[in-house]
């Protein structure tokens, strides 16, 4: 003790010994990690053609690292999904689904193979926010994502996460490119507006990388993990997890004057079979619909617009081109309920309430005499035969 | 008059060690500011919310920088010094240099906290700071570490003692634990979560291996000494210091549990956490059976009422520590804000405080002024009561956190962190009650170092002065 | 009495005192009480006990220092039962791309839309030669069919295009179709499809039944 030479080696040494295990033998034993197939042979081996994963992230999600980096995020967000295990049959231990999964944060316990491509490896150490690791595979859309990094509580009323506005360019006005997001939910007065924006480059980089965190793949050490859920009965359902925000339209005083007629518009749009529309599985719970396939109907203009129009479609279902908030769709679209055009009048009033009233739109509702009276007016056309949106827009002027 | 040999020594060290006090009370106070805006940032998240220099998470880790590198730093170059050359009985040398090394320490850290609160930051725990003033911050601990083992090594008695060993493996740890970190993170970096495990294992083991001995030196030194006798058990010592230095470093890993890393990572480091009982249990008797034997003199001498404070929550946050790193427990708190409680309880309720003790202690030695009483204990009984509210709300509000986290049907937002948010709210105001006791600490502080503006004024002319010759 | 005095009682005025005597402290040879033995002793032991326990958990909770966490034993699975596996893998993974890509017309239960979109159950179009449903994925169909009986296709707008998925999705969902709701026929295997790729890469426009016929006689008796 008394030399310092052989105090410094001894009290170095017994850090070297750690360093040695943590550093060096980790190194040693995954260093060399790289992408997998999701399967493998029994015999060990890779399948011939099998595509690996994990994939790299596309150069602005890379950026979009840096930008999650500077901010901070990872002081309150970790991207770990993790690894849960109990005795299993044989006393051998086994991986069983964990909280993590269970609160939907993943499929899966993350590996360290899925993190061998990233430059940043932001693990995190704390979760006032939820989990990222797999925030790509359940919040995928951009407006949303953008909408929540402008304001958080604009949709999720009990947020703490910050709001991010030097990300993007505010206006009062609806512009091209502008995303409306509505006022903090309880705000009142001045702040009670919506307000439009434009996302920065930055903010841009920040949703691409955020989208393209998902561990949505197997890995042959980490299978995806069985929950307990009920299995989705594929009749007559229900779809769960509509997020909560849908519930949170502009101004809730209008609101309660509807709310009986979004509650059942809201069964009628998530119902698959007799009795229901059906809307859900191609519009989405979020009512985004899926890109280049179905359009959205949350911020669109045939929605909020021209209430003829809309019950039209409801009742006769849409085919051909149009355009849907700047993009083309061209798909079909049978008239809701099974079979198509059974939906009531009440029903068809309802669903079109909700999704006049839902995903941050907001216009007047739509009674049962108003659909019966288009009912009436059209009572003539072949029944099944679907609109085309140049018939839609020559027949609303014969009428005038 | 003659002086004592230990007046010299004192004499030698004003300059040095006021210099190191001083800047780390001003630290101490930034570290404060920042404290509180990051838990008012929690507690309403418009707050400041339009700059982008003010993100919670920058500050957050800002905070954690500036409090353990600017105010655990600085004060560590001063205790240390003081207590190497007291006990060596030499007198402080290459004072300019360590001057020099204080002025590029500071320089390194104000250009690395811009750095962070600018956007620059790095991913790596701890060493958030950017890469570009790691050397600064490197080779200014080198000049101090190499300049404090010189005086070491001129020691009178060849014979070391505990204070000694903790305070050098301190000094040594440091930069090891720095260059390992150096080079695995930025020079030879590796691939995936390799890199995460390296800087989780430099983050803990900066707590561990540098203010922990740092401050179990200091209270080895000053509990004997103003008690006026030995330690206690006194041979359990050298077991207590080679177990921390063989455990601590392979402990602090049991973070990972769970996490996208070979399993056997976290199990080794829960192994090491729950071993780590013993050299607690050696230090716990050492400080408590010594102090103990001349209650009187903990209530009423203030430095050691301070250290005291200091090693029994040291050991209680340790035995704390234990029992969170259990498999069954870590699962529940982990990712909780029960990490929160953990770092401040150790370097807030153990490390600062010891410090405070120390400081109280040397500084009136050093330049011959004594502190106002009430001051002092004023600052005391604000500092005491503040960090139990932090630490309490922490400490609930972790576990409320993590067992909440559990119950899957609860929304993550609305129920979840919104039960949290009363204790949010706590340590928010328990961040005031801490800030104004450093403020008061500061005063105090610097009314002994510079006695009025002017002679400040004065000083720090001299100062200059010294560093151009 | 006072030689015997223990050395942590002398008092100490100076550092110089404190390292002197903490030195002597260090150095003195412990004479053997009760004290002194038995604690280091007990601390030993205890210390022993509790790393060989810990060890022992270790090993066995950590895989025995495994990469990869511990699975469930694949090998206990019958050559039978692992094929049966897979093929249950590709008929989920085919349940979820027609979940997306066809059940909005042809719906969840595969029974189609009167007048509008035929049936998939029980339709001979899907069940037969694994060339005629693949075909129409990858191209689509267009024109009057007949299915199960029925006439499908008279108006334009039901003309089905071609969806664009990739081999392995085709081959997991055709597999699906062919054996749900009371189908049963044979698997569909990714190569199979990647050659009915290239064979009709020549065909640019949407099939039309009749067409289709010709290429697979096997397929449909009229």
């Amino acid at each position: 003790m008394n030399n310092i030479f052989k105090f410094s080696f001894g009290i170095l040494s017994t850090l070297a010994f750690a360093w040695l295990a943590f550093v060096v033998g980790a190194n040693l034993q995954y260093g060399d990690l790289s992408p997998e197939s999701q399967i493998l042979e029994d015999d060990g081996s890779r399948p011939p053609d099998a595509e690996l994963f994990p994939k790299d992230m596309s150069g602005i999600a890379k950026q979009g690292a840096e930008e999650y980096l500077s901010l901070g995020c990872v002081t309150c967000h970790t991207q770990q999904v993790r690894l849960f295990t109990k005795k299993g049959p044989n006393g051998n231990r086994v991986i069983e689904a964990g909280i993590d999964i269970e609160r939907g944060w993943g499929k899966r316990a993350s590996m360290a193979r899925d993190y061998v491509l990233q430059d940043h490896v932001m693990l995190g150490n704390t979760r006032v926010g939820p989990d990222l690791a797999n925030f790509g595979m359940n919040e995928n859309d951009q407006n949303w994502l953008h909408q929540h990094l402008f304001e958080p509580q604009s949709l999720v009323p009990d947020s703490i996460c910050p709001p991010s506005p030097f990300l993007y360019e505010v206006s009062d006005q609806p512009k091209d490119g502008t995303i409306s997001v509505l006022p903090p939910v309880g705000s009142s007065g001045d702040e009670n507006k919506t307000r439009y924006i434009i996302p920065s480059i930055r903010a841009n980089r920040i949703v691409a990388y955020l989208r393209a965190l998902k561990q949505d793949y197997e890995l042959p050490e980490s299978p995806f993990v069985e929950t307990d859920e009920k299995t989705i009965e594929t009749n007559t359902t229900v779809i769960e997890g509509i997020p909560d925000w849908v519930n949170y339209p502009a101004s809730p005083k209008a609101l309660a004057d509807i709310s009986e007629q979004m509650s059942a518009g809201k069964e009628v749009y998530t119902k698959i079979g007799p009795g229901g529309g059906g809307c859900v599985t191609c519009h989405q719970p979020t009512g985004l619909g899926v890109p280049l396939a179905f359009p959205p109907l949350a911020a669109s203009d045939w929605v909020k617009g021209d209430k003829d129009r809309l019950i039209k479609i409801s009742l006769f279902g849409l085919m051909g081109e149009i355009e849907v908030n700047g993009v083309n769709y061209n798909g079909v679209m049978t008239a809701p309920g099974i079979p198509p055009g059974s939906l009531t009048d009440q029903q068809i009033a309802d669903v079109l309430t909700f999704v006049r009233n839902s995903w941050g739109n907001s216009a007047s509702a739509v009674s049962p005499a108003e659909v019966a009276e288009i009912r009436d007016s059209i009572k003539d056309r072949a029944p099944m035969q679907m609109w085309t949106a140049a018939e839609l827009s020559s027949h609303s002027k014969q009428v005038q | 008059m003659k002086e004592t040999p230990e007046q010299v020594i004192d004499r030698s060290a004003k300059i040095v060690v006021s210099f190191f006090v001083a800047s780390a009370g001003l630290w101490l106070l930034a570290a404060a500011l920042l404290a509180y805006v990051a838990a008012a940032k929690l507690t309403d998240p418009f707050f400041l919310s339009s700059y982008e220099f003010f993100t919670y998470g920058k500050i957050k880790i800002a905070q954690a920088n500036a409090f353990v590198y600017g105010w655990g730093g600085n004060s560590i170059f001063a205790v240390t010094l003081w207590i190497i050359a007291r006990l060596s009985q030499v007198e402080i040398r290459g004072r300019i240099l360590l001057l020099f090394s204080g002025v590029i320490w500071n320089m390194a850290i104000s250009f690395g906290l811009l750095g962070i609160l600018d956007g620059h930051m790095n991913s790596h725990e701890m060493l958030e700071m950017p890469t570009i003033v790691w050397p600064a911050l490197f080779i200014s601990y080198a000049i101090f570490a190499f300049l404090a083992l010189v005086i070491h090594r001129s020691r009178k008695n060849p014979n070391t003692i505990a204070p000694q060993w903790f305070i050098l493996a301190s000094l040594i740890w440091f930069p090891a634990l720095f260059l390992i970190a150096w080079n695995g993170l930025e020079i030879n970096p590796a691939r995936g979560t390799l890199p995460s495990v390296l800087s989780l294992w430099f983050g803990q083991s900066l707590i561990w291996l540098w203010l922990t001995p740092m401050a179990l030196g200091a209270a080895y030194y000053i509990i004997p000494s103003i008690i006026g006798k030995a330690i206690d058990k006194y041979y359990l010592a050298i077991f207590g210091f080679w177990c921390i230095a063989a455990l601590a470093p392979w402990s602090v890993v049991h973070h990972l549990e769970g996490g996208p890393v070979p399993m056997w990572i976290p199990a080794v480091g829960t192994v090491m956490s729950i071993a780590m009982i013993f050299p607690i249990a050696v230090a716990s008797t050492n400080f408590h059976a010594t102090a103990f034997r001349d209650i009187g003199k903990v209530w009423n001498n203030l430095p050691l009422r301070f250290v005291i404070f200091g090693t029994i929550s040291y050991t209680l946050s340790s035995y704390i520590g234990v029992i969170f790193s259990l498999p069954d427990v870590a699962k529940l708190t982990q990712f909780s804000i029960i990490n929160e409680f953990h770092f401040n309880q150790r370097v807030y309720g153990f490390f600062s405080m010891i410090i405070f003790g120390m400081v109280y202690h040397m500084l009136p030695k050093i330049t011959g002024k004594e502190i106002g009483k009430s001051a002092k204990s004023f600052h005391f009984w604000t500092s005491a009561f503040g960090v139990l509210i932090l630490l309490l709300a922490y400490l609930i509000g972790g576990l409320t956190h993590g067992v909440l986290a559990q119950q899957t049907s609860l929304d993550w937002s609305s129920s979840v962190i919104t039960s949290v948010q009363p204790y949010f709210k706590i340590t928010k105001y328990a961040f005031v009650i801490l800030g104004l006791s450093q403020l008061v600490f500061v005063i105090n502080v610097w009314k002994v170092i510079f006695p009025n503006p002017f002679a400040a004024l004065f000083e720090s002319d001299i100062e200059k002065k010294e560093k151009t010759a | 009495m006072t030689e015997k005095k223990k050395p942590a009682d002398i008092p100490l005025y100076s550092d110089e005192d404190m390292v002197e005597v903490h030195a002597d402290l260090n150095h003195e040879k412990h004479p053997p009480t009760i004290g002194f033995l038995h604690a280091p002793l007990v601390f030993v032991f205890l210390f022993g006990c509790l790393i060989f326990f810990c060890s022992v958990q270790l090993a066995e909770t950590t895989n025995k220092f495994q990469l990869h966490p511990p699975a469930e034993k694949k090998n206990q699975l019958s050559p039978e039962e692992l094929v049966a596996q897979k093929l249950k893998r590709k008929i989920d993974s085919g349940e979820k791309v027609f979940a997306q890509n066809c059940a909005s017309c042809h719906q969840l239960n595969g029974e189609g839309i009167p007048n509008q979109f035929p049936p998939l159950a029980g339709s001979e179009w899907v069940t037969s030669d694994p060339g005629l449903i693949t075909n129409i994925i990858l191209k689509g169909l267009k024109g009057k069919i007949i299915v199960k009986g029925e006439t499908w296709g008279s108006v334009p707008s039901q003309a089905m295009v071609a969806v664009n998925i990739n081999d392995r999705q085709i081959a997991n969902v055709t597999t699906y179709v062919r054996q749900a709701w009371g189908n049963s026929a044979s698997e569909i295997t990714e190569k199979q499809v990647a050659s009915f790729r290239s064979q009709s890469s020549g065909q640019t426009d949407q099939w039309i039944g009749d067409q289709l016929k010709e290429l697979f006689p096997s397929g449909i008796a009229d």
